[in-house]
């Protein structure tokens, strides 16, 4: 029998609402010590992953996520047995304990930004241009005329990056203040400024959102986009090395999580 | 059906096709099957050429602006990037390969390029 896995929780008794998850099927906690992983039984491997399997396993995730603490596993994690299901549980405990303890109160906050990157750079140019004076003429040989080619797109270049580092600082620091930690990408693509997460005390959800109002009133040429709250899913670390099996034994047992899906801390947002 | 996650947004579109093109131009695995080996590693021996030239490039111009570079220094430079940046472009043109092709993303570590 194989078991489709949505996460593992801090609760190691039956989860007494019922909860329908992948085909309608019922969702259970299977427990190990005093932590449980929640399932449902499933035929065989998703096919098709459309819009409405990806969010029937969204739903079960953010159900759990009212009552326990979540650690999230990546969408289409299918074990083959409940006894496999248990031998992971024992490798992997005290990260999910260690987990537990992070992560206890918390939810996961997803913020993108968009800037006009031609914009930014068109005032770059005018900029530089009103600088031309003082611009390096390295010569008109043909390598000349392609280093100072090279030169022109560098000094635009980092500019722009400073200007991203500088938006990115001050937006930051708004949100900063609320959240226990963060992880921020920078310039995904010369439009995307920010692609952060921020993991944010449940009591500082209200405070959080404020702080997201006010860099939006701030900077209202940009785009934002403001998701949450989740369950950590970005913020899950596994060490591998917490078990109570030795390493060989463990490196088997993770073999056997089918299509050699990482277990926690998958982004399916 | 329960979802307690919401997504404000004014502009969906937009995040859309920024996502989209952020994770279009990150290939995950190198394609390496017996049809496509060829190909699948002159995308990676040339990955790391990209990476290797940009590197020169922008040392080479962080020491143009330091004004560490005599004129012959620039010259000679000028001419070896040109040249490297023109191979590039031949080998990316035998291989059928395009510049946003030449990256891969190494997990955690972010992109290479």
């Amino acid at each position: 029998m194989k078991l489709y896995l949505y996460g593992i929780i801090d609760f190691s008794n039956q989860i007494t609402e019922s909860v329908y998850g992948l085909e309608g099927a019922g969702v259970y906690n299977i427990p190990f010590c005093d932590i449980g992983a929640v399932v449902s039984e499933i035929n065989q491997p998703i096919q098709d992953v459309t819009e409405g399997v990806v969010l029937e396993h969204e739903a079960v995730v953010e159900k759990l996520m009212a009552d326990f603490t979540v650690l999230p596993v990546r969408f289409q994690t299918v074990i083959d047995g409940r006894d496999n299901l248990l031998s992971m549980m024992q490798c992997y405990y005290r990260d999910f304990e260690d987990n537990f303890e992070r992560l206890l109160n918390k939810f996961e906050f997803g913020i993108k930004v968009i800037w006009s990157a031609d914009k930014i750079k068109e005032n770059i140019i005018k900029t530089l241009s009103k600088e031309q004076q003082k611009r390096l003429e390295l010569g008109s040989s043909p390598s000349k005329k392609f280093m100072n080619e090279k030169f022109e797109k560098y000094k635009i270049d980092k500019e722009f990056e400073a200007k991203a580092d500088k938006f990115i600082k001050v937006m930051d620091m708004f949100f900063n203040r609320f959240a226990a930690e963060k992880k921020i990408e920078k310039l995904k693509t010369e439009n995307l400024l920010l692609d952060a997460v921020y993991l944010v005390e449940k009591d500082e959800e209200s405070n959080f959102r404020e702080a997201f109002e006010l860099v939006k009133s701030a900077r209202p040429n940009f785009k934002y986009l403001f998701s949450g709250p989740w369950p950590a899913y970005n913020f899950v670390v596994l060490s591998k090395k917490s078990g109570l099996l030795r390493e060989p034994e463990q490196a088997d047992l993770f073999d056997k999580v089918t299509q050699s899906q990482t277990l926690v801390g998958a982004d399916i947002i | 059906m329960i979802t307690s996650g919401i997504v404000e947004t004014d502009a969906a579109e937009e995040f859309i096709e920024e996502i989209e093109k952020s994770q279009d131009a990150l290939p995950k695995k190198i394609d390496a099957n017996p049809k496509t080996v060829e190909k699948g590693l002159a995308k990676l021996v040339l990955t790391l050429i990209e990476l290797i030239r940009k590197l020169l490039e922008k040392q080479a111009m962080r020491r143009v602006e330091a004004g560490s570079l005599s004129d012959e220094q620039i010259e000679n430079m000028g001419e070896t990037l040109m040249k490297l940046e023109s191979k590039m472009e031949e080998l990316k043109k035998i291989f059928g390969l395009k510049d946003e092709e030449l990256n891969l993303n190494l997990g955690p570590l972010g992109d290479l390029v």
